[in-house]
């Protein structure tokens, strides 16, 4: 099957592969980019209610941290919007008019966004400390915003809606509404917008767990730790129930997708949950734990439920055996990862409450400088889930990826997947590099400033222009 | 209504190429600068005088894809299915572009720093130069990536970023107060402007070979007024710039250049592709145009003010460059 569909277009892999590169790239950069301002401006809040310097340098830091990771997530950004036309130009010729919807809103919200880390960033010595906070609130509602438009777009994929289409299958008329508030919107919104926060929180977070593993524990260190884990702490727990009605909800609109993610063959009631485990082309389960009934169970909260395997549909509308192993792994490893993630909140949260401090064992900082990557796992296993789990189609069973995809040469999608793998490899780089000089830079500065006015952001200094710097 | 939308993607164009070409035109600067001790201050310059904006014009860009593929989603796929491999370089530009800015900041060693300044200003000419080109693709209307046209239109907008760079230039120079770069970039301005007549005019002969028919709505038709207007506003700025009469010289050098894009585009109006694909054959549907209306109207009525006032802030130099 997908043989035949290869021989016919022959960049689809090259494409695929492309397209699931650069996207797993630049998501990597949207946690930060959307919930970092809101920690930077909840830092900058306290330091400036509680007139305390340290949390207002802390908050000065992490706006550089922002700045430079927003550049690096507009470059990537603008690459997928020329992508959507250089891999997949039919996709947008014929749903443009309602998949652009998301879009259109998302540029804007992009624009607003830029500009404001523009003032937020180069602000810091100048503005009053109050306009400065002002100015910065601009900064979570537009990034909320974008992330609602990207995934607009993204589950009308999944779920399509608000289109009539013609004879030809072209799009004649569109409800604005309707196209842009699909069925997955709901939980997709939700679940994503949960997961960047706590990403976030738990990335900056687990920054500061490592400085306190090697010894450094003191007011500035604790309050950045504490601030952005506890807002992961406080939203882990939601996201395992947003992604179990996620779960539910698929079961419901995209039953292909929610049968490859439990590896399902047959159309069966008291259906068994499969933990890890493959599915082969028989239908057979290798490896694996199954917890009989327990799938059923959860789907409709009884075990006389009836789930839909793989075999209901016909083999060319459904994820190759492949693709329902990687889209049943990437969940798997999502839910794992985050039920650990919510048994380390849960631990935080309880020493927090009970003994009214931070949490003082060594295991539990090494876990928890371990779940800023455990996130970013997440979200790259989740959107496997998604993206994968809807194969074969681009636009749930309306189109399909092989009809989206360009006429250009396999080779020439082949060698820019090259050149990018390379910019982007460069690009990498060059970003750790700079946090890390940061970052040491900053312990130098530490190191040499004692007095209580050098540490403080706010003064007027010589920013004056000089030739020959 | 579908005419006002096609008018709301040229002011996207126009804005990316005047306010990107600006920066385009900078990089390209940065690139002859040389390494000379005077090379190395107009870099400092160069460098300082973009930093808070850069990102800003890429927006424009995502701006019109996005209005492209929403409002006129046949026209989207029609270039992108053709015109591929033009895009291909000048998202390559874009990319190394944006990653080499970043890395020279914080390249301590010359060498890798010298590396930076390079691919920097190499890249600064691929983008301009490969996104004209496919607009010069369109404009002959058979959508060929390379042909006479395309070319034609790329060299076109070097010159003319080249041009905008320079002039904007001399104004970072005068708010620097550092009067030898004033002068530098004054004769770079001249330099640009004669360049850009000379290849605007073997442009407007490429045309006349491959598109008869544009080259008469461009100098008899509807492109008549903006043609006019880039002819005369572009020696005029020059003119203001050579003898230091520092009035209006950028507001009619982004005049300028906008007016040569209108130009083309006024002219081959109502045609998206010339001879293929008309505005209403194209648009989409009533909603959708609605809906992008409404996004136009904001953009206007928030991202407006919101660029007027980091533009401010930055002409007031509240904005300061966090050394880094
Ligand atoms: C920190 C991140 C994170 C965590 C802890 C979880 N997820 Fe998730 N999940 C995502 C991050 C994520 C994501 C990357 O954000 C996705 C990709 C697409 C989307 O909307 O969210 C996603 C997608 C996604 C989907 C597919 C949605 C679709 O295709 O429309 C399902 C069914 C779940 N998740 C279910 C869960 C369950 C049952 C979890 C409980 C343990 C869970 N997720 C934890
Ligand atoms: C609005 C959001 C998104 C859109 C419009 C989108 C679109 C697409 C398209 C056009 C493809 C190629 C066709 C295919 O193979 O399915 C694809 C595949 C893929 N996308 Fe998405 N995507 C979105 C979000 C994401 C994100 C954020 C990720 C992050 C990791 C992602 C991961 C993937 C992967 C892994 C594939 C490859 C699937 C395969 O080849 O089997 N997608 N997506
Ligand atoms: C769900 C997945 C996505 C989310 C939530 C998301 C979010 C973001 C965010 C927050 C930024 C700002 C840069 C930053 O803060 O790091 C950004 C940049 C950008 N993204 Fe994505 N993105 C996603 C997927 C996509 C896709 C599929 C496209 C393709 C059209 C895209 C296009 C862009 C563009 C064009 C920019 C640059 C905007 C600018 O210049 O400011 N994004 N994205």
């Amino acid at each position: 099957m997908d043989v035949d569909v290869d021989a016919l277009e022959p960049a689809l892999l090259p494409s695929r592969i492309q397209m699931a590169f650069t996207l797993a790239y630049h998501v990597l950069l949207v946690p930060l980019g959307v919930a970092l301002p809101s920690l930077t401006l909840l830092m900058e809040g306290i330091g400036i209610y509680r007139k305390d310097p340290v949390a207002l340098k802390i908050a000065r830091r992490w706006s550089v941290v922002m700045a430079v990771q927003f550049a690096v997530g507009a470059v990537t950004g603008t690459i997928l919007s020329f992508e959507f036309g250089i891999l997949w130009p039919r996709l947008m010729g014929r749903f443009g008019a309602a998949m652009g919807l998301g879009f259109a809103i998302e540029g804007w919200a992009f624009f607003l966004e830029a500009i404001f880390i523009g003032i937020y960033l180069y602000g810091w010595n100048r503005l009053r400390p109050r306009t400065h906070f002002l100015l910065g609130l601009v900064l979570p509602p537009a990034g909320l915003l974008g992330a609602f438009g990207v995934l607009a777009s993204n589950s009308f994929m999944n779920t399509p809606g608000g289109v009539t289409l013609g004879a030809n299958g072209q799009v004649t008329d569109v409800d604005v509404m309707g196209a842009l508030f699909t069925r997955a919107l709901g939980h997709e919104f939700w679940h994503f917008l949960v997961a960047l926060y706590l990403t976030a929180g738990f990335m900056v977070a687990s920054v500061y767990a490592v400085a306190w593993l090697r010894g450094r524990r003191d007011h500035y260190q604790r309050l950045a730790f504490a601030v952005p884990f506890t807002v992961a702490a406080l939203l882990t727990p939601w996201q395992l129930l947003i992604g179990d009605l996620a779960a539910r909800a698929m079961a419901e609109d995209q039953p292909q997708k929610f049968a490859a993610m439990e590896i399902t063959w047959q159309t069966r009631d008291h259906n068994p949950e499969v933990v890890l485990g493959l599915i082969d082309d028989q239908g057979e389960i290798h490896l694996g734990l199954s917890i009989p009934a327990l799938d059923s169970i959860l789907v409709g909260y009884s075990p006389n439920t009836t789930v839909r395997g793989l075999s209901a549909f016909p083999a060319d509308a459904r994820p190759t055996t492949v693709e329902a192993n990687i889209t049943h792994l990437a969940f798997d490893t999502m839910v794992g990862l985050g039920s650990v993630g919510a048994a380390l909140s849960v631990w935080y949260l309880w020493v927090i409450w009970r003994r009214r401090r931070l949490p003082d064992s060594s295991w539990f900082y090494r876990l928890a400088a371990l779940a800023g990557v455990g996130a970013y796992v997440c979200v790259e296993a989740g959107w496997i889930t998604t993206e994968v789990g809807r194969q074969p189609w681009i636009v749930y069973d309306t189109m399909r990826v092989s009809e989206a995809v360009t006429d250009a040469p396999a080779s020439f999608v082949w060698s820019m997947l090259a050149a990018l793998v390379v910019v982007y490899g460069v690009i990498a780089y060059f970003f750790i590099t700079l946090l890390l000089r940061l970052s040491a830079r900053w312990k130098r500065e530490d190191l040499r400033e004692e007095a209580p006015e050098v540490g403080v952001p706010y003064g007027p200094r010589s920013g004056k222009f000089e030739t020959g710097a | 209504m579908p005419d006002l939308i096609a008018f709301v993607l040229l002011l996207a164009i126009t804005a990316y190429s005047t306010a990107g070409g600006v920066d385009f035109g900078a990089g390209i600067w940065d690139l002859m600068a040389g390494n000379s001790p005077r090379g190395r201050e107009a870099r400092a310059l160069i460098d300082h005088a973009m930093a808070p904006v850069w990102e800003v014009n890429n927006v424009w860009l995502v701006l019109a894809i996005v209005l492209t593929w929403t409002g006129f989603p046949i026209l989207f796929q029609q270039v992108f299915s053709s015109l591929y491999p033009l895009f291909t370089f000048a998202l390559l530009g874009l990319v190394l572009r944006g990653a080499f800015f970043a890395f020279r900041h914080v390249a301590e060693e010359p060498r890798a720093h010298r590396i930076a300044d390079v691919v920097f200003g190499l890249s600064s000419l691929l983008t301009p130069f490969f996104f004209a080109a496919s607009l010069g693709a369109i404009a002959s209307g058979h959508l060929v990536p390379f042909s006479p046209m395309s070319v034609a239109f790329g060299l076109v907008s070097l010159a003319a970023t080249a041009f905008s760079g320079a002039s904007f230039l001399v104004g970072d120079a005068r708010r620097y107060g550092a009067p030898e770069l004033v002068v530098h970039f004054q004769r770079r301005t001249v330099v640009a402007a004669a360049a850009l007549i000379a290849v605007g005019t073997f442009a407007l002969g490429v045309i006349w070979w491959q598109a008869p028919d544009l080259l008469r709505s461009m100098l008899a038709g509807k492109g008549l007024p903006f043609a006019l207007a880039t002819m005369i506003l572009t020696p005029l700025a020059t003119f203001l710039i050579w003898r230091g009469i520092f009035r209006w010289y950028r507001v009619l050098t982004v005049a300028a250049v906008g007016s040569m894009v209108f130009a083309w585009a006024f002219a081959q109006s109502p045609y998206l592709v010339p001879g293929q694909l008309t505005i209403s054959q194209a648009i989409a549907p009533p909603p959708t145009q609605v809906l992008l209306l409404v996004v136009a109207a904001v953009v206007v009525l928030v991202i407006g003010p919101a660029m007027g006032l980091l533009y401010y802030l930055d002409q007031r130099s509240a904005l300061e460059s966090p050394e880094s």
